[in-house]
């Protein structure tokens, strides 16, 4: 998210406060920004707001209900799951892992996108057709189904997950950044830029990227959601991160067979899915209306 | 629209035989010998070694391999499962009315109720239906569909036991072999009392996981679209003319708004397969996605091969077909 904080402070003054302006306007964007915070800050700090580590199994303790239901236990707030491991502990660690996840999707797939998507705006000709067609061929398959793919190849690990998801959205973060690229391409300042001796590295990242980021961090700060969900999806199926790591998907996949006699176990993780993504897909919405009034929605 | 019929078909070759290299590739790079998998670790003489891999080919050159490798795919053969020991066609074929079925249910119903619901918010905007609506929205396709359907599984068939957990019907009480393949029109082939009914009984709570998603991006797109159309001259106009609100909106402002959504329904076919592949797993629903699942878990690489192929083939087809179609209803497109 570090980028998207960062942009608005290297376009002048103005612009900072005007997109704040925009942005607070919108009720749901700031409480999802708010929500996310409150996320954020318990991925970075679990080692001491959570109460129990997120694989420390009490004995004894196991598939109790949350606190305030009848049999709760007040030491574990949210209840303990199967192995007696307590839920709350799990949630706020698996929130780390779902964030690192997001985020590294999202760095890894900006990162290549931007520069393979400049790459074939610049170049054109062969290389730009290869390089799109290999995008296309990406996003003929199935994400989901790509993503098995990649995992089938590579093994299930939560690095593996991080290589899947990038994959599958790559071709977003390319076609984007090249159809702007190339709208800047007939203007006068790249013109002039190119008169005054400017280098075609120096054109790409200096001159023509800046112009192309509000539509970028938008994709973007969506990216990290859908990253959030695609990887839950591969934990749910048993190919992303593997146990004992708490992994909100793979929680979920460990709980079904407790569906009937302990609802909590099945329930909470998957909301905690849901209250993320929801969280950054409200704010990832301001960001576009207070970004880019050309994408607005009405 | 000759030509461009003809450059969409071009343009879709490359990216075939680069799907085709990819899975060829793919399965290559899986870790373990084909070999070694098939006869067991230990326990082979070399001249047997040498006769199974001239069996499969792989004493070939690579390139070799794959033009071997397209041959087979251009005739048809997808290899043969390693569990079943039947053909991955055949059994693609077998198993993918279910997934198709219950990909149509899912659209059908993201359809039908995103389109009105949609409407109805556009033209109430402000009102407390469009805002809880666009909540829902967000809320929709933030989902993770395979939570949902554990949810609505605990709720609506173990909570109130309203509908079945798993499966496409009753196998206990309705027994009829596949015609179509399509469960709704076997059972209602069948001429079995209640075979429908229980059909149709398994496939509500599925099809509302499937369609969720879907059904939030429909209702969304058609808002904003309906919204900009209805403030066009056009809409105007047939007010002015004094006809009623009920005609201006469904046949004269609906008509064109339509147009960016019939979009977004194309766009949602690769979404709907890849949902396809959670919500069989969670129903137990016998289509090729609980399939493709199920081959990771027992290793069988040629049944995930040519899954994968066969599924990404399809959803190729259908973005040509959606953009052919696109072409034939906006002209701008095929001139751009």
């Amino acid at each position: 998210m570090a980028n998207i904080n960062t942009t608005p402070q290297s376009q002048p003054p103005g612009q900072l406060s005007a997109f704040w302006s925009a942005f607070s306007q919108n009720r749901g964007a700031v409480g999802g920004l708010i929500i996310l915070l409150i996320i954020i800050v318990l991925a970075l700090f679990a080692e001491w707001i959570a109460p129990y580590s997120a694989i420390e199994q009490f004995r004894g303790m196991t598939k109790l209900p949350p606190a305030w239901a009848e049999g709760g236990d007040k030491h574990f707030w949210l209840g303990t799951d199967a192995l007696g491991r307590d839920m709350l502990s799990r949630l706020i660690y698996g929130a780390r892992i779902s964030l690192f996840i997001g985020l590294s999707v999202m760095s890894v797939s900006v990162v290549i996108g931007i520069t393979l998507g400049l790459v074939a705006a610049f170049m054109g000709g062969a290389v730009d057709s290869v390089l799109m067609r290999v995008m296309d061929l990406i996003m003929s398959i199935p994400s989901l189904v790509l993503a098995i793919l990649v995992v089938s190849i590579l093994g299930p690990s939560l690095t593996n997950t991080i290589v899947a998801v990038s994959v599958v959205y790559l071709p977003n973060y390319v076609r984007l950044v090249r159809g702007s690229a190339l709208a800047e391409f007939g203007k006068d300042y790249i013109i002039a830029a190119k008169v005054a001796g400017v280098g075609p590295i120096r054109l790409m990242f200096v001159t023509v990227l800046p112009n192309c980021l509000a539509p970028l961090i938008v994709q973007a700060a969506l990216g990290v959601s859908n990253a959030i969900l695609e990887a839950a999806a591969l934990g749910f199926l048993g190919l992303g991160a593997q146990p004992p790591t708490p992994e909100w998907g793979a929680m979920l996949a460990d709980a079904r067979e407790f569906i009937r006699s302990n609802p909590w176990i099945v329930t909470l993780p998957g909301l905690a899915i849901l209250i993320s993504v929801v969280s950054i897909n409200l704010f990832g919405d301001g960001l576009r209306d207070a970004l880019d009034p050309k994408l607005r929605r009405s | 629209m000759i030509k461009f019929i003809l450059r969409r078909l071009f343009l879709t070759i490359p990216t075939f035989i680069a799907l085709m290299f990819v899975t060829f590739i793919a399965i290559r790079l899986v870790p373990g010998d084909p070999v070694e998998v098939r006869t067991g670790e230990h326990g082979i003489s070399p001249e047997r070694l040498a006769y199974f891999r001239h069996e499969l080919g792989l004493d070939q050159p690579v390139w070799k391999q794959f033009f071997d490798y397209v041959w087979h795919l251009l005739h048809g053969d997808f290899g043969v499962s390693l569990s079943s020991n039947e053909k991955v066609l055949t059994e693609f074929l077998t198993l993918f009315p279910a997934t198709l079925e219950l990909s149509f249910a899912g659209i059908l119903f993201a359809v039908l109720l995103g389109i009105p619901a949609g409407v109805f918010a556009a033209v109430k905007r402000g009102s407390w239906f469009d805002h809880t609506l666009m909540g829902a929205a967000v809320a929709g396709f933030s989902m993770p569909i395979f939570w949902w359907g554990l949810l609505l599984i605990m709720l609506v068939s173990e909570g109130w036991g309203l509908t079945p957990v798993a499966g496409r019907i009753d196998m206990i009480k309705f027994y009829f072999e596949p015609t179509t393949g399509f469960m709704l029109i076997d059972s209602l082939l069948s001429d079995q009392k209640g075979a429908f009914l229980s059909t149709l009984h398994h496939l509500i709570l599925p099809m509302i996981v499937l369609g969720t998603v879907p059904l939030a991006v429909i209702a969304r797109m058609t808002r904003s679209s309906m919204l900009e159309v209805l403030s066009e001259d056009y809409v105007r106009t047939a007010r002015a003319k004094g006809l009623s609100e009920f005609r201006v909106i469904s046949l004269h402002a609906l008509r064109n708004a339509l147009i960016p959504v019939v979009t977004v329904v194309g766009l949602q076919v690769g979404g709907l397969l890849a949902g396809a592949v959670l919500t069989e797993t969670i129903f137990s629903w016998p289509g090729v996605g609980k399939w493709l699942i199920d081959s990771i878990g027992r290793r069988d690489y040629p049944a995930l091969q040519g899954g994968i192929l066969l599924i990404s083939s399809l959803v190729i087809v259908i973005n040509l077909l959606v953009d052919l179609l696109y072409g034939a209803i906006n002209p701008r497109i095929r001139h751009g």
